[in-house]
């Protein structure tokens, strides 16, 4: 089913304006009960505020969500195979398997798998499958308001995701963890201070 | 319309009151049921939009809490207790009321107060038309928060909107070298025609600087930020002129042909000099000091270019000086230093960015209503353009790109032609008019997409003098809002998934807000409602076709001549573009036809020049008073002013109101990061949560406008704000509500539950 292909995201920092149409949007398309993607703010010590001292601040904003990883620790701590890699890299956690055992939550290092106690469920984002086996992409990139989510086929060179992953300076969360996320980020730009 | 799995795909538009952000989105319609809302296609495909507010739209249509069907006042007003009568009655009884109070008063004592209808256009021209027809009085909403930025655009360049003017080339996605955002927040109130663009701007290499006393997210993608005092621009704006024309670094060319700059102002009365006044052949004709000749002359199209732009001279005895002299005299005046003292700014940074922005090829600057609703907002949105001017960073002609979409209102205030429209009030002479009488009584208001007590200024004064002074209060209403509660009759209206509008946005976009269910329970459109009650007063004839009927007429204007309601139903239009090379002069409709850097209508108001004058209540210069703080008022991503305050799934992300306040300020006061606060001057006092942030000025504290009465602990924001009129604004245009000019305190709430 993969046909080669690996699916990768790029999240392009400076394009972030932290609105959280992402993290809706997903609520949304998946009808979660908790958010798959949480919109971190890097700055001050609460959401939506900055670091520093007025004037002098900054503030950034880090969408989370899972990560897809090359090498994901959930899949291999889930004793129900609920948790599956899929040909094209994609990550998914069924939850027909799932039992509610909450290993996956202490494996995954981002902390990013959540927990319904009604229903007894893990849940995580799967790169809204069934959207990307029609060809189409992930609710959270159409609907992001700054265009600051890219999806695509990492494998694929000519790709703008392949090339922004590339070219332009993109990390991954804790790559110490030698999980390899296909999340990728790009930083902000420098400023051009006066 | 195409279907897939049983499922039914409608294109419409979200119209909420973001106004130009006009987001085409697809509903899914199955059965008689919307399961999901996504952003619709556009001609261009990076104008593929939504927002976290318009994903949440089916909460709204869908709501629990929705009016069902309409219902009568049985309790006090504010009380909330209602029951529920027929259409029938409903209509009866607005006729019954409207011929008591007609009777006794005349058609003039009836309001409409239609408020924001956000990209819609026939709910409003539906209004306007019966208004005209029965020459009662249309209460205009400008004045809650945006009649200042119109008022200074209407003085220095004769147009409602400055928009085209100062950023035009960036929403044709021309982006210039240098981009100042001067007191809006685009990253949450226009998140996409503009927050975007900014993005993509700063994608192509534009450096961006961002000039608000909030560090907003769009601040935080500034390249440099420039905190100042709220209230204090113009300030700022005559600091950066200081700074230019010391460096010579104004732009002489454009300021000679484009702006009244070089024009003769008498020394003794501070009016322009009159060919009357001096013996030349045309009487009112203004003068210029021509530098071949060194004499005054007539000005001509032609020797406007010989003029001298500085200088005193004596003309028969009469001393004048060039406008631009009076400018430069008055920006001398604002020294790095003094201006630091003023508005806050570093002074080496306000010298930095006016070398920038004298020095840059081209600049645009993107500014809104934020900064304008102050108490001389309209005088700050004079001192930015004025800067702009002395630049040449005005656009003067358009010289490719897309036409934008301009709006017939004449059917609907002309439906009969030779009878005249309705009568114009601004919504703040109407607290004077119901109250006192003055300049005539309003007895009987209808107030139409407006959360009116929740939004205007000062709830003490309209509880306790305004609603009970009204003989009859009709509201249109999706919830029982704040406001509804007041309302003597509520009429259900749609969501605007029921019922269709044409929508004149996004830029460069026409679009088709296509009804994609019947209208749910028993609501109707507002344009529905309006040709009922129409039909029982007489005027049926003129709402003939209902919406469809309406969309027909606003749609016969040269701009959408391409396109129809039937293409619309699938695809966004993309107005004409201007053939290639072609130059189309934008004028200035102000008496001299230029851009006005000194305005003669008020040399008596002594505001001929973007002086700078101290707040009307924002204590900005001493912190010794007893209210030392000043309010200010953001707009929040999760709400359009008032709507979708009630909605879950986004007060999920933002459950309460906050005041922010900046650290130092909390400190003096012994207030913790989420302690309850009580925020009070003396109109008023609200109660709510606090959250310590440096996003805000020390002396500044920041409450998101929107949020429902109810859902304060005690009072609300506008329990705080007042309704002072500007009398420049009421004379120029309508006077502003200067709810970012508002002095309070704020003390730690003891014994209030966290």
């Amino acid at each position: 089913m993969s046909n080669g292909k690996k699916f990768g995201m790029v999240i392009d920092q400076e394009r972030c304006i932290g609105c959280e149409a992402c993290s809706i949007a997903c609520k949304i398309e998946n009808t979660t009960f908790d958010y798959w993607i949480k919109v971190e703010t890097l700055g001050g010590a609460t959401k939506d505020t900055p670091g520093g001292n007025f004037p002098n601040l900054t503030m950034d904003f880090l969408p989370k969500l899972c990560n897809h990883c090359e090498s994901p620790p959930c899949v291999d701590s889930c004793p129900e195979d609920a948790l599956q890699k899929r040909d094209d890299g994609i990550v998914i956690l069924n939850p027909e398997s799932c039992t509610g055992c909450q290993s996956c939550l202490t494996a995954c290092p981002y902390n990013i798998i959540v927990f319904d106690n009604g229903t007894n469920l893990a849940g995580k984002c799967n790169f809204c499958v069934h959207r990307v086996d029609q060809g189409l992409e992930p609710f959270c990139v159409i609907c992001c308001e700054g265009q600051a989510i890219h999806f695509g086929d990492l494998n694929d060179s000519n790709n703008s995701v392949s090339k922004s992953v590339s070219e332009k300076n993109s990390f991954q969360l804790k790559p110490e963890e030698g999980t390899n996320p296909k999340v990728y980020y790009i930083p902000p730009l420098p400023k051009k201070r006066l | 319309m195409t279907e897939r799995e049983n499922i039914k795909l409608i294109r419409t538009v979200c119209p909420a009151h973001c106004g130009i952000d006009g987001c085409g989105i697809i509903a899914h319609l199955k059965g008689d049921k919307i399961v999901k809302l996504e952003p619709a296609d556009f001609p261009d495909e990076k104008d593929r939009r939504i927002c976290l507010r318009g994903l949440t739209s089916l909460d709204i249509t869908y709501h629990p809490d929705r009016i069902q069907y309409p219902m009568k006042r049985v309790g006090e007003r504010g009380e909330g207790k209602f029951e529920r009568i027929s259409w029938e009655e409903a209509y009866d009884l607005i006729v019954s009321k409207f011929k008591i109070i007609t009777d006794k008063y005349g058609w003039k004592s009836i309001g409409w107060v239609l408020g924001g209808p956000g990209a819609g256009t026939t709910k409003f021209g539906a209004y306007l038309r019966l208004a005209s027809l029965t020459q009662s009085t249309r209460v205009s909403a400008w004045g809650y928060g945006d009649a200042g930025l119109p008022c200074g655009s209407r003085i220095i360049l004769g147009h409602q909107f400055p928009y085209l003017y100062l950023h035009g080339e960036f929403w044709q996605r021309k982006y210039p070298e240098l981009l100042v955002i001067w007191g809006t927040n685009p990253a949450e109130s226009m998140p996409l025609q503009n927050m975007r663009k900014v993005l993509d701007a700063k994608e192509y290499g534009t450096q961006v600087i961002v000039i608000d006393p909030r560090f907003t997210v769009t601040a935080s993608k500034a390249d440099e930020y420039i905190g100042l005092k709220p209230a204090t621009d113009s300030a700022l704006a005559l600091g950066i002129m200081n700074v230019i024309f010391h460096n010579n670094l104004h732009n002489r060319d454009f300021i000679l042909e484009h702006t009244n700059g070089p024009y003769l102002v008498r020394t003794d009365n501070g009016k322009m000099l009159r060919g009357k006044e001096v013996e030349a052949q045309k009487a009112d004709a203004y003068m210029i000091w021509h530098e071949p000749s060194n004499s005054h002359k007539t000005l001509s199209r032609t020797n406007v270019k010989e003029a001298n732009l500085t200088g005193t001279y004596n003309i028969n005895g009469i001393e004048c000086k060039t406008v631009l002299q009076l400018l430069m005299d008055l920006a001398y005046d604002y020294t790095p230093v003094k201006t630091e003292k003023i508005t806050g700014v570093d002074k080496e940074l306000i010298t930095k960015l006016a070398i920038r922005i004298g020095s840059s090829k081209k600049i645009n600057f993107l500014t809104h209503m934020g900064f304008t609703r102050t108490y001389h907002g309209d005088i700050s949105l004079r001192g930015v353009i004025s800067v702009a001017a002395i630049t040449g960073n005005v656009t003067t002609s358009v010289s490719s790109g897309h036409i934008p979409g301009i709006l017939n209102w004449n059917p609907f205030l002309k439906a009969i032609p030779d009878k005249p429209s309705f009568h114009r009030m601004g919504i703040l002479n109407l607290y004077d008019a119901v109250i006192s009488g003055n300049p005539y009584p309003i007895k009987a208001v209808w107030f139409a997409f407006i959360n009116f007590l929740n939004q205007c200024a000062n709830s003490n004064k309209i509880i306790e003098k305004f609603y009970p002074s009204l003989e009859f209060i009709v509201q249109t209403e999706l919830f029982m809002t704040p406001s509804a509660r007041y309302a003597d009759l509520l009429l259900p209206i749609c969501s605007f998934l029921e019922f269709s509008d044409f929508i004149a946005q996004p830029y460069p976009y026409a679009q088709l807000q296509q009804k994609v269910i019947e209208p749910l329970y028993e609501s109707k459109s507002d344009v529905t409602i309006v040709a009922e009650l129409a039909q029982r007063l007489g005027y049926g004839e003129y709402f003939k076709g209902g919406e469809e009927g309406l969309i027909d007429i606003i749609m016969k204007t040269r701009s959408f001549e391409g396109t129809s309601i039937e293409k619309l139903k699938s695809q966004a239009y993309k107005l004409p573009a201007l053939p290639e090379g072609a130059n189309f002069p934008m004028t200035f409709k102000t008496p001299s036809g230029k851009i006005e850097l000194y305005a003669e209508q008020l040399v008596e108001d002594g505001e001929a020049l973007p002086v700078y004058l101290p707040p009307i209540e924002a204590p900005i210069t001493s912190a010794e008073m007893k209210y030392p703080l000043t309010l200010v008022n953001g707009h929040s991503r999760f709400r359009t002013h008032s709507m979708f305050a009630n909605v879950k799934s986004l007060l999920n992300l933002n459950p309460e109101p906050i005041v922010d306040i900046n650290p130092i300020d909390a400190e003096k006061r012994n207030i913790s990061n989420d302690d309850i606060v009580t925020v009070f001057n003396k109109r008023g006092r609200t109660t709510l949560r606090a959250r310590i942030t440096e996003g805000v000025r020390p002396g500044v504290v920041d409450i998101t406008e929107g949020w429902w009465i109810e859902q304060f602990r005690e009072g609300s924001l506008n329990h705080l704000t007042h309704d002072i009129i500007n009398p420049v604004q009421d004379k120029v245009y309508e006077p502003n509500m200067h709810m970012n000019d508002v002095a309070v305190e704020i003390i730690k709430s003891e014994g209030a539950k966290k």
